[in-house]
């Protein structure tokens, strides 16, 4: 599969060492010569410098045999303006842009550039998580919040506790995906019993996250032993 | 008419001026405060500072009463993204942007917006001049 990434900063580059490791064929763009000439030196790969958002510069790289474009700068009008690109003139319909301020994320929406990684982001959502307490976590959020994938660890205390999945009283916008216990998964019908220590993995919203998080730290140890 | 000006380094600056004095409501923006200062005391439209493609920004210019946009920045794709915003989400009546690098004509064609293009407007001038008086 023949991929070109443009930018070489440090998501760039290491973008390109990792697509390389696994045998892809790939090219770098980046405009900056210093730079192109220190991962030349670094790694073995196919660099071109120059401007990413130049016809003839994409050209260079091959743009017409390529299956995938990763805009990656640190400019979101240029990232834009790449995957608008690579649309119109080379009908590439899989590009992913790198978004650099989360608030540009629903631009790049509304102007049809759908895949989008915003670091920032992703960062903010993984200290987010550390912080979360220990009953509910979020584990993986999808765009931007309106799909989020729980974590429910069941402990002694838990209102869950030996409960059967017919029996919970779920929030309506949130449904249980899979229940992980030990190293097996469940995938769970009403008649699976939830039991100690296992982890429930919910799909849910955001809003309802936090309904489901004040739920569970209600619990208590009176809840405990509420079985059905 | 209600003109949004992206940019106010010189094109935009000397546009402004010249809009807003000949009777047309502007507001104009730019990421750099220094540059919205080069406008003169004289200059009575909005002057907002931020970057230039973001969406409250737009819309405290007033892009969703605009009845035009011209994006002059010296960054090609500022001034497309720029258009393309005010194209697809705002559906502005009239959009023009500046061409810096010549080279990048072909990609605002590809996306259906209209130009103006100094640089070659400078060549056909001078080339025309020169071609005139030959002396």
């Amino acid at each position: 599969m023949k991929s070109i990434i443009i930018g070489g900063g440090k998501i760039g580059s290491n973008l390109l060492k990792t697509l390389k490791d696994r045998g892809y064929d790939v090219t770098l763009i980046e405009k900056d010569e210093n730079i192109c000439r220190k991962i030349a030196n670094d790694l073995d790969a196919d660099i071109i410098c120059g401007d990413g958002s130049d016809l003839a510069v994409l050209n260079d790289a091959g743009i017409n045999n390529a299956d995938i474009i990763a805009a990656v700068t640190g400019k979101d009008e240029e990232n834009l303006v790449i995957c608008q690109i690579a649309k119109m003139e080379f009908q590439i319909n899989k590009s992913i842009a790198r978004v650099n301020y989360p608030k540009n994320i629903a631009m790049f929406k509304a102007l049809g550039v759908n895949e989008t990684v915003c670091s920032t982001e992703v960062i903010a959502n993984l200290i987010e998580y550390e912080f979360d307490s220990d009953i509910c976590k979020i584990i993986q959020t999808f765009d931007r919040g309106a799909m989020i994938l729980v974590e429910v660890i069941i402990k002694e205390d838990s209102r869950w506790l030996d409960c059967f999945i017919r029996d919970l009283e779920l929030p309506g916008e949130s449904v249980i995906a899979a229940v992980l216990r030990g190293e097996k998964v469940i995938y769970p019908r009403g008649d699976t019993q939830i039991l100690l220590n296992d982890s429930v993995h919910l799909i849910t919203n955001k809003i309802t996250f936090l309904k489901i998080k004040d739920y569970m730290q209600a619990g208590g140890i009176s809840h405990a032993k509420k079985k059905k | 008419m209600y003109i949004i000006i992206i940019g106010c380094g010189r094109l935009g600056s000397m546009l402004a001026e010249d809009l807003s004095d000949s009777g047309h409501n502007i507001s104009i923006v730019d990421r750099e405060a220094k540059n919205l200062a080069t406008l003169g005391s004289g200059f009575n439209g909005l002057r907002i500072k931020g970057i230039e493609f973001d969406n409250d920004i737009l819309i405290e210019a007033g892009i969703k009463n605009a009845d035009y946009i011209i994006s002059a920045t010296p960054d090609d794709n500022i001034n497309i993204t720029v258009a393309l915003i005010a194209k697809r989400i705002f559906q502005v009546p009239r959009i023009i942007a500046r061409i810096n690098d010549p080279k990048k004509k072909r990609v605002y064609d590809g996306l259906g917006i209209e130009t103006i293009n100094p640089t070659e407007l400078s060549v056909y001038i001078l080339k025309s001049r020169i071609e005139e008086n030959p002396k």
